[in-house]
């Protein structure tokens, strides 16, 4: 009945909203609804994704054009005249292949195609720089496929095991834990590896994300949790290749990369084997299946500037039935069981020394860029520079309720493991543990409203 | 509860009706007929169309398999073109399952992994469907064929087929067959039934498209989509850098066909015809705002579809010696590109 009630309030609402056409005064609007600031675009299809920044240039747009061409470039075996460099060990083909329509990845169907995951490795101890110690013979990321002739690192496999949680009225939900496993390693898999599976994120706001300056993150942050609320926020240092330096950690699931072009870099190197200005050396260097080649490196600074500059330069959908009651009450409960503790809704960028698309912008990502500690249940237990084994960057939300539209599915978290939006606030743990508590108490009317907010954004 | 709705419904219309200004009722439009006729007439036809011309390639290879002579030869190389027609008036509408099930890296990669192809041919593996299955998408799908079948330089002949190279074809052109065969079901409404997004949008519980009108939005950026890619991509990259080599179906000289069929991609969704079927498409919506509009984009169409085609000679031949030409026909594809974009994409948005 009460959704009949709702249906009546909804169309009634619509009837009223489509009178005021005549008025003069403008509508009000909620002040987030333009997600990216200037760059959002709008539309719910499954292209949304895939639009350039509303507020590019003529130049701008042909650049983005030209930098689409090599996001989607798939990449071979040297000596291929076309596009070589490929592997000899590698995850994916194209950055396209992992980013499918820009999206988030699903959690793969089977081991045998794993379309947006992979596993990093370390052993134990950090490097010079603070950074994770590679696995002799694999090195930090688990190669899953290699070009004929070589053999993958290793292929991945798991088990899943359900684990029912209860709601305070009692309604139980299921979800699914994953404990993957480490099959045929091409040479003895040593001891004391640590695991980390990574699921490929979507790839819009990146460019605004860079943009906010390190002042506005480093404010949020409470390491010591000085102000008592159980939250601390801790930002990630690390270690930027080109300017030698530790510098604020931004990208990556646990902001292991200090700007968008380095982590292009890094994926390049590590998830397609092509090496290029920032690693200049294959990720198998050191090992026994190195190609020898010296072919180095197999893309130029034009390539990955333009690589960059695409995720750069993608639009923000803006949100969507912001202004549904049920998603406006989702919104306040949003705040008051203080997800946006940590899901920080709102930033102005700082000026970008190159794009001023990207500059000045007022912005709602839902993030903090900090790190926190998740919990044992979500913890890899592998560092990342000063992240710990329990703590996790909190992830942007703005196009979470657009996964499913762009990408088919509605895995989320840094290994695919929840199935559904509410799946993922159900395994928040460490410092969201309060939160989450809040939402297992709140009524199924609440959490739905919730999540409708999650789903407008 | 259905009828509880219904009556709420007419209610609600009623008060609707009642409560605005006469002069500010837009009668909402209903877009069923054009989604229902693109959806099914359209989209849903030429997976089918693929799905039929990748099996009479799987025959065709078979047959020179078999018996390795010219007429057999001529017969898979005319399949493979035949197949290649539905792939490319496809890509006007590249998204949903051909992206989300990872199909297009098994059906259209490019490049052709030239080494590790011919490792594969060089090793004793045994070249069934299942094992090309596997592959990488560089290593099967339309390019590695057309690499196969035509020759790097068109010159091919039977005698310079190897035994290994006949079972590699088919086994790929059976593994083709494959990917098309899950696009196919994976649109059909008696399979997995994607198809229903569409012609169900705007109902409730559809999970993609809230509205009709996003789901005529992304029929819409997908025609622009795949302007874009020809004008900037496939006709810019090897004619602005001067390498053949960047051209997408050299080896079987039918980029301008691919091309020209990119550009059928768009007309078919745009006036909703597909072959001997045919209904309302994005035109009738556009016509009903502007006429002029609707006129210009059809002309604009004709006239990228008529520049491609008369690019004299091959494509790899006109880029080094007809370059007024393709720029010509580039010309066409981008004006079609910047209409789209510029004042029809206003126009549906704007629904």
């Amino acid at each position: 009945m009460h959704t009949t009630k709702l249906y009546v309030g909804i169309l009634l609402m619509a009837a009223f909203a489509s009178c005021q056409k005549n008025d003069s005064a403008p509508p009000v609007i909620d002040e987030d609804v333009n997600l990216g600031g200037g760059t959002s675009i709008s539309g719910t299809f499954i292209n949304s994704f895939q639009q350039p920044a509303a507020n590019l240039n003529t130049q701008q747009l042909d650049l983005h054009r030209a930098a689409d061409v090599a996001f989607g470039d798939i990449f071979v075996t040297a000596p291929n005249e076309i596009n070589p460099g490929l592997g000899p060990v590698f995850n994916q083909n194209s950055c396209e292949n992992c980013h499918v329509a820009n999206g988030k990845s699903p959690f793969p169907a089977n081991s045998g195609e794993l379309r947006g995951l992979l596993m990093r490795l370390s052993v134990p101890g950090s490097g010079i720089h603070g950074e994770p110690v590679p696995v002799p013979g694999f090195g930090g990321q688990l190669q899953t496929r290699a070009v004929f002739g070589k053999s993958p690192e290793g292929t991945l496999s798991w088990q899943t095991v359900e684990q029912i949680v209860q709601y305070l009225d009692g309604e139980e939900v299921s979800l699914r834990k994953i404990n993957f496993s480490i099959d045929n390693p091409y040479e003895t898999w040593p001891a004391n590896v640590l695991l980390s599976p990574r699921i490929a994120p979507a790839v819009i706001g990146l460019g605004l994300l860079e943009a906010i300056d390190p002042s506005d993150i480093l404010a949020l942050a409470d390491e010591s949790d000085l102000n008592g609320d159980g939250i601390s926020g801790k930002a990630n240092m690390v270690w930027n290749v080109e300017q030698n330096q530790s510098q604020l950690g931004r990208f990556g699931w646990k902001a292991g990369q200090p700007t968008l072009k380095q982590q292009s870099a890094a994926a390049y190197n590590d998830d397609m084997g092509i090496t290029n200005p920032y690693f200049p050396k294959e990720s198998c260097t050191g090992q026994a299946q190195h190609d020898g080649q010296t072919d180095d490196p197999e893309i130029d600074e034009s390539t990955l500037l333009a690589a960059t500059f695409y995720a750069q330069s993608l639009g923000v959908p803006r949100r969507r039935n912001w202004d549904n009651p049920e998603v406006m009450m989702g919104k306040q409960l949003f705040s008051k069981i203080a997800c946006a503790d940590c899901h920080h809704p709102g930033f102005i960028t700082g000026p970008h020394p190159e794009f001023d698309f990207l500059s000045f912008q007022i912005i709602y990502p839902y993030t903090d860029m900090l790190l926190h500690d998740m919990g044992a249940d979500l913890a890899d237990n592998r560092p990342d520079f000063l992240a710990t084994g329990n703590e996790w960057r909190t992830p942007p939300l703005w196009g979470i309720g657009l996964v499913e539209t762009v990408g088919g599915h509605s895995n989320f978290l840094h290994d695919g493991r929840a199935r559904s939006l509410e799946e993922a606030i159900l395994w928040h743990g460490g410092e969201a543990e309060n939160s989450r508590e809040e939402f297992k108490k709140l009524n199924k009317q609440d959490r739905l409203a919730l999540i409708r907010f999650l789903e407008s954004l | 509860m259905t009828n509880t709705i219904l009556k709420i419904s007419t209610l609600c219309t009623l008060l609707f009706l009642t409560a605005c200004d006469k002069s500010t009722i837009e009668q909402p439009e209903d877009y069923q007929p054009i989604l229902t006729n693109l959806g099914t007439n359209v989209i849903l036809k030429t997976y089918e169309d693929l799905f039929n011309q990748t099996e009479i390639l799987v025959q065709t290879l078979s047959a020179l398999e078999s018996n390795p002579n010219d007429v057999n030869l001529e017969s898979a190389r005319q399949a493979w073109r035949d197949a290649r027609r539905p792939w490319e008036q496809s890509e006007g509408f590249l998204f949903g399952p051909v992206d989300q099930q990872g199909l297009d890296p098994a059906i259209d990669s490019w490049p052709v992994n030239q080494p590790d192809l011919e490792a594969v041919l060089n090793s004793p593996n045994t070249l069934t469907k299942e094992y090309i299955d596997g592959l990488d998408g560089t290593l099967k799908g339309f390019h590695t064929i057309e690499y196969l079948i035509f020759g790097t330089n068109s010159s091919k002949l039977v005698s310079d087929f190897t035994t290994r190279q006949f079972e590699y074809l088919t086994a790929c052109a059976e593994s083709l067959h494959g990917a098309t065969q899950s696009l196919y079901y994976s649109w059909n409404p008696s399979q997995q039934n994607f198809i229903r997004n569409i012609l169900q949008a705007g109902q409730s519980g559809n999970s993609i498209y809230p509205s009709q009108k996003s789901a005529l939005e992304e029929l819409l950026i997908g025609l622009i989509t795949i302007a874009d890619e020809v004008a900037n991509g496939k006709i810019n990259d090897p004619l602005s850098q001067q390498n053949a080599s960047l051209e997408e179906s050299r080896f079987s000289a039918n980029s301008k066909q691919d091309f020209a069929d990119n550009i059928r991609s768009i007309q078919n969704v745009y006036i909703g015809e597909y072959g001997t079927t045919q209904g309302p498409g994005l035109s009738v919506v556009i016509a009903s705002k502007s006429s002029t509009l609707d006129t210009k984009v059809n002309a604009e169409i004709l006239a990228a579809i008529n520049a491609i085609e008369s690019i004299p000679g091959t494509f790899t031949h006109a880029i080094f010696n007809e370059t007024s030409s393709v720029i010509e026909a580039q010309n066409k594809v981008r004006n079609l590109q910047l209409t789209l974009e510029s004042e029809v994409l206003p126009i549906i948005s704007n629904l």
